[in-house]
């Protein structure tokens, strides 16, 4: 059973038909995105099925997992947070952004909140070196910028995003 | 030539063909530049950075485009600013390389100390240790200290087995990617790869089983490191302690050079035994490599269940006797069948032990029959290839044509050779009635149905394929699959005719190859052994069988009963097989590690094998044991040694002729050099010192060459019709072959029990609604014992039943049968 086909056929069909068939193996990263749009990372499943689907075996999918950042092998948060300690940044303070930021949420860089809602995470350039402490919030399939920071505008901003999943799960039930 | 560049390296000036990398060029004037991620027989990936070099060019006037000359009218060099990696960068007229300054070794010294700042150097208890190119090359080049602090090297898992045959350590993993190179560009398994980057990068593998390749022990020999080591060896002994010891593959027709390490050891009683298997270096026959049935599948040699004295029957009981007994007991039975014996004999003896059973068999005037469904073994020996043929040569221009075979299986290095030869831009043609791994890098596949092989020749040589017709070159690779000895004689005389009408034959690069089930068949055609169709009958009208390393009585239980009624049965064989137990007389026999000898490749190469171990006590070679049985029925045959053995072969067998141990020993410069002492280089392949064999000649070389009667260069008829034969209901019974089966020589081997084939049917879906078999678990041949288990496969063809060779299912040769279902037995409650 292919189970990414069976949850997205219509997504998959468009994103080969933008390949042409003999270099089909080329859609491996666009169908990751598909694969990890759900959780929020990368089920094994998935690498078989992606396999299947390209004609490639799953390790060279894996390794794809692998070399890029952005792809998850691992369930997290539903929002990464992920916080740039490179040289840079570090002058501007986002080192210290980063180890307030885990204190006042409780957990250590790498760790998701109780709430299983964050992940704090510690990454390379995100090319915003000027406007430091930057991180980048991936999550919901997208990414999202947030400039300039301190703990306080972070924690702010956290606490809307909890609002708004409360919101929607009240919608829903 | 025009396509050659003259360079200085060094100082010295060298001339070598345009495009040679400088790592190469420098080799080839015995410069070593130190190297890690570059092989020799690998594209070049620059990642490592340990070949830097200092390159300089002439400067060029732009006005005239002439080199701009010094005031000594010598060229004005101008050197780079920064090294240039030597692996990466190809040669140009008038370069100057410098491998040995103050610039280089500093570079070389930056590279080893990054590499080294997390290597855990726990060489004394590494495998590479020794024969270990990060070793060797700190040894040479490295920095004494360190400038990183030892408290932040990295310590990462140390046992992380990739599948059950090869295990990572991932801390002497120096990321050169080697091994997954080989897996991916020539052996086209991706199945291990990297995972993540920079100092947490690892060797990855998501196949089942893990690290799914039948290549996957040439990693553990190109791996610069001990970071890449196989279950077999690990642990199992220090390089140095080890002897080396010359051996041939005897698993396949492709006859792979090996290596045997042997050493004497505590742990096993102060006996001679066998560390590992490596490859030894032929590039007219394996390059470098070895499959991982040749690595692994060794056991067989030193399996406790070795027979280690004769056995003669008493009262019905086969009881242990005394050799002069047993000789006795032999001869006598073998006397009283006077005329009427038969000589069995399997491919995997040497050709001196062949050549003695045929000896006494004419002797006797009896018979020798080889025991096998494959024929053509005349056929190749007319036709074959000739002296100076080498796979590893054919390209543009050349073509290949395999049919019947599945060499991915059956020969694993032809099918790596002729993948590579086909990316060289050879037309390869693959014609099979059903999918197989060639067929990826094939020019042309050409499926057809079982029993219309046939049809494939003859459009071919109605030039279906001018490519194929018109190539300058064509070898022809004849398989079994789906063939009874009728239907491979047809064949084999189809594909000499194809090769006969387009020329292709009587020179190099040109001829037919028999895909054979057994190493040394081709040598036992050679030695003069012949086939005959039916078993059943011959067995059992015999009035005596003398038979070697074959077990027809357990590969059927209808030869069983044949031998049952077979006269008197003298078994010569490593095991107590099923054919032993039936016997007679039985002779311990010795293999071919414990003695010396010559195989018969496939491509028609005599090669030498060298005694690895000393005898199991009591064990005597074959060609002996043959040998003295004839002198007590009276006649003189050679037992002195192999090497007068093969002396007689050269004077007799006329495409022998001139042929001795020591002209078999000799060896040629090759092109990599491996397995010396800069093993970084090509890996721990072993140097070849003790033979690279001697390429048989084709008989249509001889002068005056005619073609023989039984040929008379037309196709033969075909030999059954399949469509014919379901509409009686039956299907077409084919085995198929792969390459980790369970057959006598390998399941002693039990590092591979996991990845051998399991005895079962196989069908199409659509034949089993046919037949009447859907939704049936398992099923019963007509005439075989026990229900089998039953496969459906849509990659199949339809109207014919798999089942595996060798892995238990009692069939032989392809048959037509009926299917039966089997009742699911009810379980209660
Ligand atoms: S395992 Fe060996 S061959 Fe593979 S990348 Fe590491 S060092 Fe190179
Ligand atoms: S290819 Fe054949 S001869 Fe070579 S190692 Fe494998 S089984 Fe042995
Ligand atoms: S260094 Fe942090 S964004 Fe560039
Ligand atoms: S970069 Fe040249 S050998 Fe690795």
């Amino acid at each position: 059973m292919n189970e990414l086909l069976q949850t997205y056929p219509e997504e998959v069909k468009q994103i080969l038909a933008k390949y042409p068939a003999e270099y089909k193996r080329s859609a491996v990263m666009p169908l990751l995105y598909l694969a990890q749009r759900k959780e929020g990372y990368v089920p094994r499943q998935a690498l078989e099925d992606i396999a299947e689907i390209l004609e490639i075996t799953p390790t060279e999918v894996a390794s794809i997992v692998g070399f890029y950042t952005l792809y998850y092998d691992q369930p997290a948060g539903r929002y990464r947070i992920q916080v740039c300690t490179d040289l840079p940044c570090a002058l501007r303070g986002a080192d210290r952004f980063l180890e307030e930021l885990c204190q006042r949420l409780g957990i250590r860089e790498g760790e998701t909140t109780p709430d299983g809602l964050f992940t704090v995470e510690a990454v390379k350039c995100l090319a915003a070196c000027h406007r430091a402490p930057v991180f980048q919030v991936q999550g919901d399939g997208e990414i999202e910028y947030h400039e300039n920071q301190t703990v306080e505008l972070t924690l702010a901003w956290m606490e809307q995003v909890r609002e708004k999943v409360r919101a929607e799960k009240e919608a829903q039930s | 030539m025009a396509n050659e560049v003259t360079l200085t390296i060094d100082g010295k000036t060298v001339r070598v063909p345009q495009g040679t990398l400088i790592v190469d060029a420098a080799k080839k004037i015995g410069i070593d530049v130190p190297v890690f991620c570059y092989h020799p027989k690998m594209e070049p990936v620059g990642m490592c950075r340990m070949c830097l070099v200092e390159v300089g060019r002439p400067v060029m006037d732009r006005a005239t485009n002439q080199p701009v000359l010094e005031a000594d009218g010598t060229p004005r060099i101008a050197f780079g600013a920064k090294l240039e990696t030597a692996c990466t960068t190809p040669v140009s007229e008038g370069m100057v390389v410098i491998t040995q300054n103050q610039k280089v070794a500093s570079a070389r010294r930056e590279v080893l100390e990054f590499l080294l700042t997390s290597h855990p150097l726990d060489c004394p208890i590494c495998d590479k240790g020794g024969e270990c190119p990060l070793q060797n090359l700190t040894m040479g080049y490295g920095p004494a200290e360190s400038r990183f602090l030892f408290e932040e090297k990295m310590h990462l898992a140390k046992h992380v087995p990739l599948g059950e045959l090869i295990y990572l350590d991932r801390e002497r993993c120096i990321q050169c990617a080697r091994c997954v190179r080989f897996q991916k560009d020539l052996v086209d398994d991706p199945v291990i790869g990297f995972y993540q980057r920079g100092r947490s990068l690892e060797i990855v593998t998501y196949s089942e089983p893990g690290f799914d390749s039948y290549f996957s022990g040439n990693t553990t020999d190109i791996c610069p490191v001990g970071a890449l080591t196989t279950a077999d060896f690990r642990f199992g002994a220090r390089p140095w302690e080890l002897k080396p010891v010359a051996s041939i593959c005897t698993h396949c027709p492709v006859g792979c050079n090996l290596t045997f390490n042997v050493r004497r050891e505590a742990a096993s009683g102060g006996k001679l035994v066998i560390k590992r298997a490596m490859p030894r270096q032929n590039e007219l026959v394996n390059e470098i490599w070895i499959c991982d049935k040749g690595r692994f599948a060794y056991h067989f040699v030193e399996s406790p269940q070795r027979l280690t004295q004769p056995l003669v029957r008493k009262n019905g009981e086969l009881v242990p006797a005394s050799w002069e007994e047993a000789l006795e007991a032999a001869a006598q039975g073998l006397k009283q069948a006077g005329e009427n014996l038969v000589v069995l004999a399997g491919g995997r003896l040497s050709n001196e032990d062949l050549f003695n059973l045929r000896k006494l068999a004419d002797a006797q005037r009896g018979k020798a029959i080889l025991y096998t469904h494959m024929g053509g073994g005349d056929l190749t020996q007319q036709v074959g290839l000739t002296p100076g043929s080498n796979l590893g040569s054919l390209g543009k221009g050349d073509a290949v044509l395999v049919i019947a075979a599945d060499l991915h299986e059956e020969a694993p290095i032809w099918w790596m050779r002729l993948k590579a030869a086909a990316e060289r831009g050879a037309v390869l043609v693959v014609a099979g009635a059903r999918p197989t791994r060639l067929e990826r890098y094939a020019a042309k596949v050409m499926r057809y149905r079982y029993g219309e092989e046939l049809n494939i020749i003859q459009s071919l040589m109605d030039g279906a394929v001018p490519e194929l017709s018109q190539a300058e070159n064509l070898v022809v690779f004849y398989g079994a699959e789906g063939l009874d000895l009728l239907g491979t004689n047809a064949l084999a005389q189809a594909c000499a005719t194809l090769l006969y009408r387009s020329g292709h034959y009587g020179r190099p690069n040109n001829g037919l190859v028999g895909v054979w089930k057994e190493g040394n068949a081709q040598g036992a055609w050679d030695m003069g052994f012949h086939t005959v169709g039916n078993y059943t009958r011959t067995l059992s009208e015999a009035a005596a069988v003398l038979i070697a390393a074959a077990d027809p009585a357990g590969d059927d239980p209808l030869l069983a009963q044949a031998l049952d009624r077979a006269g008197f049965v003298v078994v010569q064989e490593l095991f107590l097989t099923e054919t032993a137990r039936r016997a007679d007389v039985v002779f311990p026999a010795q293999s071919f590690a414990e003695r010396e000898g010559t195989f018969t490749s496939g491509e028609r190469r005599v090669q030498r094998f060298y005694p690895v171990i000393y005898p199991v006590p009591d064990c005597r070679a074959d060609f002996v044991i043959t040998a003295q049985v004839a002198r007590k029925l009276g006649h003189a045959l050679e037992m002195a040694s192999p090497a007068k053995v093969f002396l007689q072969i050269a004077s007799e067998i006329s495409h022998y002729q001139g042929l001795t141990y020591p002209r078999l020993a000799e060896v040629e410069e090759q092109w990599p050099p491996v397995g010396r002492s800069d093993l970084y280089y090509g890996g721990t392949a072993y140097d070849n010192r003790q033979g690279m064999g001697v390429a048989l000649p084709a008989l249509c070389q001889q002068q005056g060459w005619q073609l023989p009667m039984f040929w008379n260069d037309r196709l033969p008829e075909r030999t059954f019709e399949l469509a014919a034969m379901n509409q009686q209901g039956m299907v077409w019974l084919v085995p198929f072959n792969r390459l980790y089966d369970r057959g006598t020589t390998v399941k002693p081997s039990q590092l591979l029990e996991k990845r051998m084939v399991s005895a079962h049917i196989a069908l199409h879906p659509e034949t089993a609604r046919a037949v009447g078999l859907s939704g049936v678990e398992k099923v019963q041949v007509e005439g075989l014992d026990g229900p089998l288990p039953l496969v459906l496969d849509e990659t199949l063809p339809q109207g014919v039943a798999f089942y595996p060779r060798s892995a238990g299912v009692p069939a032989l040769a392809p048959r037509g049968v009926k299917l039966h279902a089997v009742k699911a037995e009810v379980q209660e409650g």
